[in-house]
């Protein structure tokens, strides 16, 4: 009997009636129906048809599905691969085999074969050589031979056209396959190699060693122009010598595919998002109306070291942790690699409406470029902040704005850590603006270095340098 | 004596044999020749065999390409040959047992203290918490966070993060991963959902769910990596060749970040199709204070999975519909979906009662608007913004009621008109043929409209666009 991994009934075939509900689509003598008996015989042996999924690809193959009976996915052209990773790491104990024809796979989809390859996975690929394009008409294949015609090398293959691609070498040549074989179905013997071929192809998968790749020279009679006796022939005579038959790569490897089963515990999922269940206290009793009455908005400035990303981000977390809407948003991309390091941080009452801070209330400069950059942009009654350890002469200040020059860098070297300015800036701004109370920012800090605790001092000690370079303590 | 074999001797239908010949060149018996005759039900001659000088070597079985084509007789049958061959090779085309929906499972969350994170995060969170443990994608700027939280979280979830050789990879990984019935996702940028497109349309045609995170940047071509929303065309026009429509969701706060991708899961999944939510470079980068939901999602696995299990053994993941007939009925089905979808349109006004300037806005240029609809209603302009949350379906149902009192449409995109297009053709298609004249304000270099900008222009509109509120201070006072 034939093998039980055929549908009994090829439905999918024109819906199954007439002749086509047990016969395949292929024309008289195609290689791919004994590539197709000797899968499914293998699939059958191993015992793995409720396991597989095969996948089907764009070409003559396309319709795969119509005869094998286990899971089906049918792929774009040259997609296959990919597809086949994504059932492969969907389901871990699936056995998945991608089966392409020359177009499909050493051309439109070069990419993902040889990825798919060097990433290892345990998949079997089936690829089936007839150095020809079957499905659109004939045309020429990557594994086309040299001087063979076409119809589109209708003179014959030349050197303009490229060499024929020799994708067992190929992937043979990667370290992901363990297993690499080329084989043919020309004679009694050939078959016998490639059923055994595309058995052990699979058995390293089931076994879970690794990615297994058998390359089929098969016969396309119908675009040879042959019948399928010559066809065996020119397999034989033309092709061997281009693509030579035999085992490329066996490497022993042992079972290594062990994916584990997906989490989906909530503590799992709050412990890796950082959700916690713990209400932070909060310490202002009412919203900061004395710098606007629902919308403040900030800038800090400075160089990419400096720390000004950092520090609002502290910003945005302490008026958040207090009740408030908060939103932070960094200049970024080339902008930010060029050495400048912007942010706009807005503290809204209800709710920030435009992020952008083109007119800030407070701006934090670290360096001389920001402030001459965003001095003027300051508002009316509002506040600027400087490093007067690295400006030492700054542009006149707009009308009617507060400004502090504050030694950041100098603070903070002598504190033995150059790094802590922008904490340095946050206690000089809670000084000079009364924004929050000492006790948000502190938390906000601590929160931030909850991981690394033992930088929690000296975080708090060169805040609270910067607050005092503000506002000196009298006692 | 004869020889007693357990070998079976070759069998065949003459109906199945195409005649190939494949099988006569093997028998070193010779028991094999053609025909004198053409098969009246297939057209082609095909083989006889010599029984009685077949050795049952079986390589003639080896050698014939046809599953029912030459086959073992079984040595202990008697007449079989007779049967009618549905008969003899089954009625059903499958032994395998009818799939059942394993359904999802929501899991409660305690209550938790906002987060603080940035859009790109908050995206990913809101697809972990939507049971998506199976994330393939190709770092590109500004999506990239995205998909390197997934790198350092996937991990902890023991999922799946694989970084794909291309975004053309990355689509047919998706492709795979739902097929088999899971959850997965990508973070991309315009010049990346460019090259998806292609599978996107596979996946609708194939009817498979993933959501695609599209963090839209400046283009043409390379473009530049600054926040725009050029995209929308695609999304809403473009996604892929054929028939194609995917629900699009416009998100402009981090948390509607997490809630849209939370959401576009379940969307996914129930319509089976694939969901897109277009950001801006922005909003991915901005940082903000995101609530988490109440519950979380345990995903199970549909009925039509391609599991790789006995119970889905018989499912097909396909896009192919070769009968005309066949492909019609397909995408009449989808139409129907694409209906349904309309359900899930989606949109936001803010003092839209009374307004008289409608300004349209999504993203992050939808928060500028915000503000300057606001600042304008301080100098006693009634201007009202209208936030589409969906673009495709696009929320017109929503919109109609505003034109009542309606005298001017201010368009605010980072975009040539995209979003105006969608709406034009929204009303086109709501049969509204007289509305407000649309003016616009609008950027497409990778700058977003500022709030300023947006009052200004508005500002200047012709008389009769607004009343003119001179001392607008003294109106709200
Ligand atoms: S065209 Fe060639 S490869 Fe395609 S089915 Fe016919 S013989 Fe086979
Ligand atoms: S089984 Fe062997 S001997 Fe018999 S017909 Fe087939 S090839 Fe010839
Ligand atoms: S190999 Fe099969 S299809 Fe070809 S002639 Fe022989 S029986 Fe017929």
């Amino acid at each position: 009997m034939s093998s039980t991994v055929f549908y009994d009934r090829f439905e999918r075939h024109s819906h199954g009636e007439g002749l086509k509900g047990q016969s395949t689509h292929y024309c008289a003598g195609c290689g791919h129906g004994l590539a197709h008996k000797y899968l499914a015989e293998a699939i059958d042996a191993l015992g793995i048809q409720d396991q597989t999924v095969a996948v089907s690809p764009v070409g003559c193959s396309v319709f795969l599905y119509y005869y094998f009976d286990v899971g089906n996915t049918q792929a774009a052209h040259g997609r296959a691969p990919a597809v086949a990773i994504g059932h492969k790491v969907a389901n871990p104990e699936s056995i998945v085999v991608s089966y392409q024809g020359d177009g499909d796979l050493a051309s439109i989809g070069l990419a993902e074969i040889v990825a798919t390859a060097q990433l290892g996975l345990p998949i079997t690929v089936i690829f089936v050589n007839n150095a020809i394009y079957g499905m659109t008409g004939g045309q020429m294949a990557p594994t086309t031979l040299m001087q063979q015609k076409t119809s589109s090398s209708p003179y014959g293959r030349d050197m303009y056209m490229g060499q024929p691609m020799k994708m067992a070498e190929l992937i043979a040549g990667l370290d992901g396959p363990v297993y690499v074989e080329r084989v043919a179905l020309f004679d009694a013997k050939q078959r016998n190699r490639a059923r055994k071929a595309i058995k052990k192809g699979l058995q390293l998968q089931v076994e879970k060693r690794g990615f297994s790749f058998v390359e089929v020279l098969a016969e396309c009679p119908t675009h040879l122009k042959m019948t399928p006796e010559q066809a065996e022939s020119w397999v034989r005579e033309k092709m061997l010598p281009v693509f030579p038959l035999g085992v490329k790569k066996d490497e022993t490897r042992d079972a290594w595919y062990a994916p584990p089963t997906p989490n989906y515990e909530p503590q799992a999922l709050l412990g890796a998002i950082g959700g916690s269940t713990e209400a932070l206290p909060r310490y202002c009793s009412s919203y900061p109306a004395h710098i606007a009455a629902h919308d403040i908005s900030l800038k800090l400035a400075g160089s990419g070291g400096d720390g000004a990303q950092t520090a609002a981000m502290l910003l945005a977390r302490a008026g958040i942790n207090e009740g408030f809407d908060a939103t932070h948003i960094p200049s970024y991309g080339p902008e930010s690699r060029g050495g400048t390091s912007y942010a706009d941080i807005h503290i809204a009452a209800e709710e920030v409406l435009s992020p952008a801070s083109p007119h800030p209330h407070v701006l934090i400069a670290f360096n001389a470029p920001s402030l001459t950059k965003f001095a003027s942009t300051v508002r009316e009654g509002g506040t600027i902040l400087y490093d007067s350890s690295v400006i030492d002469a700054p542009p006149p200040m707009p009308d009617g704005v507060t400004a502090y020059g504050v030694p950041m860098t100098r603070i903070a070297a002598d504190l033995g850590k150059p790094l802590v300015k922008n904490i340095v800036a946050l206690g000089a701004l809670q000084a000079a603006t009364g924004l929050f109370p000492v006790d948000t920012f502190l938390t906000a800090i601590r929160q931030a270095l909850k991981d690394k605790c033992a930088m929690i001092p000296l975080n708090e000690e060169a805040f609270e340098w910067g607050r005092q370079s503000i506002a000196p303590r009298t006692n | 004596m004869p020889q007693v074999t357990e070998r079976p001797k070759p069998f065949l239908f003459p109906e199945f044999c195409k005649g190939c010949g494949r099988c006569i060149s093997v028998c070193q018996k010779h028991s094999i020749h053609f025909a004198d005759h053409i098969n009246a039900r297939t057209g082609v001659v095909p083989i006889e065999i010599d029984l009685d000088t077949c050795n049952a070597c079986g390589l003639c079985m080896d050698a014939c390409p046809e599953p029912y084509g030459l086959i073992g007789r079984p040595v202990d049958a008697t007449d079989w040959e007779l049967e009618d061959p549905s008969h003899l090779f089954g009625h059903r085309p499958t032994t395998a047992p009818v799939p059942v929906d394993i359904p999802d499972q929501r899991v409660a969350l305690p209550a938790c203290e906002p987060l603080v994170v940035k859009g790109n995060y908050a995206a990913a969170i809101g697809a972990l918490l939507a049971g998506c443990r199976h994330f393939f994608g190709y770092p590109i700027t500004p999506s990239t966070e995205g998909a390197e939280l997934m790198a350092s979280l996937m991990p902890k979830l023991q999922g799946v993060f694989l970084q794909a050789v291309s975004e053309v990879a990355t689509v047919n990984h998706m492709y795979g991963a739902a097929s088999a019935g899971q959850r997965s996702m990508t973070f991309t940028s315009s010049p990346g959902f460019s090259l998806m497109l292609e599978g996107i349309s596979y996946m609708i045609g194939a009817e498979l769910p993933g959501v695609f995170v599209n963090i839209m940047r400046g283009g043409p071509g390379l473009g530049n990596i600054a926040p725009e929303q050029t995209d929308i065309k695609l999304a809403c026009r473009g996604l892929g060749h054929g028939n194609t429509h995917a629900l699009v969701f416009a998100p402009s706060t981090p948390q509607e970040m997490l809630d849209m991708t939370m959401r576009a899961f379940d969307l996914s999944f129930r319509y089976r199709n694939p969901v897109v939510i277009l950001g801006d470079g922005y909003l991915g980068q901005m940082t903000g204070r995101v609530m988490l939901p109440r519950d979380m999602v345990k995903p199970g696995i549909p009925a039509w999975a391609v599991w790789g299990d006995a119970m889905h053994r018989r499912n097909l993941t396909s896009s192919i519909m070769l009968a005309e007939t066949d492909l019609e009925q397909h995408n009449e089905h989808l139409n129907r979906k694409y209906e349904a979808m309309k359900v899930e349109a989606m949109a936001d006004t803010f003092v839209c009662d009374d307004a008289e300037i409608i300004v349209v806005a999504c993203n992050t240029p939808a928060r500028m608007a915000k503000g300057a609809v606001q600042e304008l209603r301080h100098m006693g302009v009634k201007a009202g913004l209208f936030r589409p949350q969906t673009l495709w379906p696009f929320p017109v149902d929503a919109f109609l009621p505003l034109l009542a009192h309606a005298r001017r449409i201010v368009m605010v995109e980072a975009s040539p008109g995209q979003l105006e297009d969608e709406l034009r053709l929204a009303l086109s298609r709501a049969d509204v043929r007289t509305y407000p004249p649309i003016s616009s304000v609008q950027h497409f270099g990778g700058i977003l409209p500022q709030q300023h900008e947006i009052v200004t222009r508005i500002m200047d509109l012709p008389a009769g666009s607004h009343a003119q509120a001179v001392s607008g201070s003294e109106v709200l006072a």
